[in-house]
């Protein structure tokens, strides 16, 4: 191969320096700083660091690492799928009041029974019934958003507002109040909802407990395993990162943000890409909705506030550009990361005013903007 | 003399009471460079949009070896053979050379479009493509925002030419670059004539670049072909007095001179 490169070059640079040796120098220490995720998984390592130093063992004994690895889990789910879309080139606020609709539409489901009085509903039916919904309403954003070329801000902001007004009246409707509240434990009898509200990952704290690491004062095992939602975050980011980064529609994702045009030149059906886009966020929204419903047996008109925004932000702190074309799943893994564990973490720290962790992942934010805007610059505007 | 590639004759485009081109006919042939030159508002632009199937002619044909086509998008244009590489050149600046050079036509195992990316393959064609003509690569991974903009250009034209363009129109590839890189892209058009099946449509406002690789010329004026020729019959002084629109520039002169 290095042969016939070197015969179809004849003519260029043969002893002199050509543009291309300007670049020959990047080693493999050069490509990690280079690589995308480099600046989150910094932040990541320093703050695990800071944390164990200001407050130790409660983050890090078998209960720290469970409770942390939940928020982290939940964020990170959504941040996969606000991830994908803004490489894409678009934002989907909706996310958090997405997550509010999917709850309020299983819980009320599994008390009330299924629509049209078709009987009362399993936990697989209440899921299934409501991720159609959800994915159709993600289909019809993404399509207002591609037909109207109207900025995607603008149309899920919209949403943001629809849902969670749909929420509340649906609520209000069908169930008399803006909350369900004791379910009953499905995921003790039902391997579905044990699927999301369950453990996984037992082995874990067993091997602690064999190692004498994960004992209650009784001296039994404590931690018994991690959250259901963990195993979903990793299926999912996962499952995000092959495709982002090894199929075809992944080099179509990042053609349709870096540069519509040309991709849309070139080929890339970038409406399509949008939409089905737009409906995998509300697919990560209906799983997360669907991990709370199912470990808390409970559902409120309020849950998801927020949510939205959090994804964006841990996607940024991962390193995707806002205005797309660029960013890893693997990034927004260590983003998701240090925002779930500074939120839950600093209200450990005894002589911190836990409030100050917004005031903190604001920093850590802009920070992270900044440098992606570098990280653009360099690569769009020269060296 | 070989066969006319392609053949265009007698093309009108109207927009509305505008007339963009009055009747214009050109032949490109294999293995030549064909300069489009003209003034701005010559006509030189949509000319090459109705090469590219963006405009469809009012009037008049276009031959493809010979055989009479009609264009009515940009996807039959391209699927006759025609590549049009436009200033903005359709790049992602921010993924790799491969990513944009395979960009909605990756190699994949699998079904479409979950397909698995190639990219051993990809990167060895990309390397090779770019090579034959003129550029080695140092690292086909690497982004595309950290080429210049010669390199860019290249790419480009490279992979119109990989994915079947047998007629490459240019649009101002030299206008955005630097006097280095201009020569570097001249370099690469000169590479891709010798290669002697491919035709070149090089618009371009610059004479000088136009006389380094032309072996024909048509100059445009007002939406009117105002001269046209062999390289070989053309003196420079023709070329540059055709390009400025011909007589318009003559009289230029003169009331230039009358202003004191």
């Amino acid at each position: 191969m290095a042969s016939t490169t070197e015969n179809g070059a004849g003519s260029v640079g043969a002893g002199h320096q050509s543009e291309a040796d300007r670049l020959k120098e990047a080693g493999w220490f050069s490509r990690l700083v280079h690589r995308p995720e480099i600046g989150a998984f910094s932040g990541m390592v320093v703050l695990l660091v800071l944390l164990a130093l200001a407050a130790g063992d409660v983050v890090y004994n078998p209960l720290g690492i469970k409770n942390n690895l939940a928020i982290i889990a939940q964020l990170g789910i959504i941040a996969t799928g606000a991830c994908m879309l803004m490489i894409a080139g678009e934002f989907d606020l909706s996310i958090g009041s997405m997550i509010g609709f999917a709850g309020m539409s299983m819980a009320v489901m599994l008390k009330w029974g299924l629509p049209f009085g078709l009987g009362p509903a399993s936990p697989l039916a209440a899921f299934l019934i409501t991720l159609c919904i959800t994915l159709a309403i993600g289909w019809l954003i993404g399509t207002i958003v591609v037909r109207t070329r109207l900025s995607s801000f603008i149309v899920s902001l919209s949403f943001l507002f629809i849902l969670r007004g749909a929420t509340e009246v649906c609520f209000r409707t069908f169930n008399g109040s803006t909350q369900v509240s004791g379910l009953p434990d499905y995921k003790q009898t039902d391997f579905f909802a044990a699927l999301f509200g369950g453990e996984t990952f037992q082995w874990f704290y067993d091997v602690l407990f064999w190692l004498g690491l994960n004992f209650n004062r009784a001296g039994g095992q404590w931690v018994t395993g991690f959250d259901a939602k963990v195993a979903w975050w990793l299926v999912i980011a996962g499952a995000a990162w092959f495709v982002l980064s090894r199929t075809q529609v992944g080099n179509w994702i990042y053609a349709t943000g870096g540069n519509e045009e040309a991709a849309r030149a070139n080929g890339v059906p970038t409406d399509k890409v949008k939409v089905s886009l737009f409906m995998f966020t509300a697919f990560c929204a209906t799983i997360f909705a669907a991990t709370q419903v199912f470990d808390t047996n409970t559902a409120d008109a309020a849950k998801g506030n927020l949510k939205e925004l959090e994804a964006i932000a841990a996607s940024v702190v991962g390193g995707v550009i806002l205005s797309g074309g660029f960013g890893s799943i693997i990034g927004v893994v260590f983003g998701a990361v240090i925002f779930g564990l500074v939120q839950n973490s600093v209200f450990y720290i005894s002589w911190i005013d836990g409030s100050y962790y917004r005031t903190f992942l604001g920093t850590v934010l802009l920070v992270a903007a900044l440098s992606n805007e570098t990280i653009r610059k360099r690569f769009t505007g020269g060296i | 003399m070989s066969e006319p590639l392609i053949r265009l004759e007698n093309i009108v485009k109207r927009f509305g009471n505008f007339t963009a081109l009055g009747g214009v006919s050109m032949e490109v042939h294999p293995g030549e460079v064909h300069a489009l030159l003209g003034d701005n508002g010559a006509g030189k632009s949509t000319l090459i949009k109705v090469l590219a199937g963006v405009h469809q002619p009012t009037s008049g044909a276009i031959h493809v070896d010979g055989q009479p086509v009609v264009f009515r998008n940009p996807l039959a244009a391209s699927d006759a053979g025609i590549g049009t590489v436009y200033q903005d050149l359709a790049l992602n600046p921010l993924t790799s050379v491969t990513r944009n050079f395979f960009m909605g036509r990756e190699i994949t195992k699998g079904t479409r479009p979950f397909g698995i990316l190639q990219t051993a393959e990809m990167n060895r064609i990309t390397r090779e493509e770019m090579a034959r003509i003129g550029i080695n690569i140092a690292d086909p991974e690497q982004a595309v925002g950290t080429m210049s903009g010669g390199q860019k250009q290249t790419l480009a034209i490279a992979r119109a030419i990989f994915f079947g363009a047998r007629v490459l129109i240019l649009d101002e590839p030299t206008s955005a670059l630097g006097q280095k890189q201009q020569l570097e892209v001249l370099k690469t058009i000169k590479q891709v004539r010798s290669r002697g099946d491919i035709a070149i449509i090089l618009i371009t406002h610059n004479e000088v670049h136009a006389q380094l690789v032309a072996d024909r010329y048509t100059f445009l004026s007002l939406g009117q072909v105002i001269g046209s020729g062999v390289a070989e019959d053309l003196g420079g002084e023709d070329i540059r007095r055709l390009m400025a629109g011909g007589a318009q520039m003559a009289d230029l002169e003169e009331e230039l001179a009358a202003i004191h």
